[in-house]
């Protein structure tokens, strides 16, 4: 096995005493002091996470904008500068490769965000599609880079932030904060408002000082995971992978059959036409028992699908979970059966959306 | 500290042997350190038979399932309705509140398979030095 990768952070987590886990590959915190009140933090203050692990790709050139449309689900070259949109990178069967966030930072100018998982197969399916021209210069940045979130409802209260407080909901600007160069986004992957940050690999340990001066509480990847799970949110890898269509799994807004040719987009039309049996829905436990990923959903008696993240969600008091089941059952209010310690247990279909900002 | 009456398995768990050859059973101060907050217990029904180091019910915190051990074979008296409700307790009071079973002891000559406090303190420290080795923040 490959020793775990550390991001430019890990010395700063370990001297704050953090609980270590391999995460696809990475040495990170699964917490600080504890999940829940982590959790709490983001839900009803300020919280930040060290995203390192996720995968950061420049694309430059003047076949950039092109080149990626042919490789996304949605239009970029429409995106306008300074905005960032969620797309899909699909096989040419239609299977999930990966979600990932694409910032349009000038007019030949890309930056793709994607996650921690598989990222060598991701650019050597990016460079099998890009093949070797000089148009299109793809330029994996993750390792000279670092990247922050900082999320919750008070986040824009934060002095560091006061400089791009006026940025709208996934637009981006290059910014300094306390005096290092960074380029911020309004986006996240928590249900609140919040920013991600991304910067130099030597600005990592005192951007995250002027953070933790200004009271914004350390969050580890528990609460990132029952954050996101909450607020309906998937988590690629797991919740969808390259055995699951866009459709199945609930992300066909994320799909724009209507532009030109991309990779996957035949393959897609046809799955469309043909109508899908699967759906991914969201379940809501009726008693304390909880659903973890890969527990079995019954119905009537028969297997017919399998949870595939599960979990306690804090603001709600509740046990929630995503999984897949057949379409005739995926109906808000269908009642279903979890299979927890070989007994079934009683859960019904709820919104996926479990926690709404605001709500 | 871990309480020095009290006696202490490899898996984690401690009894307080009580007169008349009872015992009230719960999590080390370590074992809800290592679990992180629980949100749910599935413990035994009074009156069930428990064997010593068998699986008598499960626990679970925000990220994991874990096993829980009869610590003595015994018979369920009680359970810590209070813990139930409200799992938080475990990681809050560990050898108080947040006790897990009460027990009446079949055989109570295996207390002395478990471990004082002083041999359980050996083994959290050496558990704990093993992980920051592991861990090394260099």
């Amino acid at each position: 096995m490959e020793p775990l990768k550390k991001t430019p952070l890990n010395k700063v987590h370990h001297d704050l005493k953090a609980r270590m886990i391999d995460f696809a590959g990475w040495e990170l915190p699964v917490w600080y002091t504890s999940i829940l009140e982590e959790h709490r933090a983001v839900r009803c203050g300020a919280g930040m996470f060290d995203v390192s692990d996720m995968g950061r790709v420049w694309l430059t050139g003047r076949g950039a904008g092109a080149f990626l449309d042919r490789v996304l689900t949605r239009p970029v070259q429409r995106l306008e500068i300074g905005f960032s949109k969620l797309c899909l990178l699909c096989l040419e069967d239609g299977g999930i490769l990966d979600d990932l966030w694409v910032y349009r930072l000038g007019t030949d100018q890309y930056l793709i965000v994607w996650n921690a998982a598989n990222i060598k197969q991701k650019l050597n399916w990016l460079l099998r599609w890009s093949g070797s021209g000089p148009d299109t210069i793809i330029d994996d940045k993750s390792s000279a880079t670092v990247m922050l979130a900082i999320q919750g409802p008070t986040v824009h209260q934060l002095e560091n932030l006061q400089g791009v407080s006026h940025l709208p909901r996934f637009g981006h600007t290059q910014a300094k904060i306390g005096g290092l160069s960074v380029l911020v986004a309004r986006t996240g992957y928590t249900g609140e408002d919040g920013f991600e940050i991304i910067t130099a690999t030597a600005n990592a340990s005192p951007l995250w000082g002027l953070f933790m001066e200004q009271g914004t509480k350390p969050c580890g990847l528990g609460a990132r995971d029952s954050l996101r799970l909450e607020a309906g949110m998937m988590l690629c890898g797991q919740d969808m992978d390259i055995g699951t269509n866009p459709f199945e799994a609930g992300l066909g807004w994320l799909v724009d059959l209507e532009k030109g040719d991309f990779v996957g987009k035949s393959a897609l039309l046809e799955i469309k036409r043909q109508g899908i049996r699967r759906k991914l829905i969201g379940f809501q436990m009726k008693g304390r028992e909880i659903a973890r990923s890969g527990y079995s959903i019954f119905h009537s008696g028969q297997e017919v699908g399998k949870v595939t993240s599960g979990g306690y969600a804090p603001t709600l008091s509740v046990n929630i979970g995503l999984g897949y089941v057949p379409v005739e059952l995926a109906a808000i209010g269908t009642d279903i059966e979890i299979i927890i310690r070989n007994k079934p247990v009683a859960a019904h279909v709820v919104d996926k959306r479990f926690y709404k900002k605001g709500a | 500290m871990n309480p020095k009456e009290y006696k202490y398995t490899q898996e984690h768990e401690w009894i307080c042997p009580e007169p008349g050859d009872k015992g009230k059973v719960g999590l080390t101060d370590y074992a809800q350190t290592q679990l992180g907050d629980l949100v749910f217990l599935d413990l035994p029904d009074p009156s069930t038979q428990v064997e010593q180091f068998k699986k008598m019910g499960e626990v679970e915190s925000v990220k994991a399932v874990s096993d829980l051990f009869a610590p003595v074979s015994g018979k369920v008296l009680e359970i810590n309705q209070g813990a139930i409700d409200a799992p938080g307790l475990v990681n809050q009071d560990p050898y108080g509140e947040g006790w897990l079973v009460r027990l009446e002891l079949s055989q109570p000559s295996e207390l002395d398979a478990l471990m004082n406090s002083d041999k359980y303190d050996e083994l959290v420290a050496k558990l704990c030095e093993e992980s920051s080795e592991q861990g090394g923040g260099s």
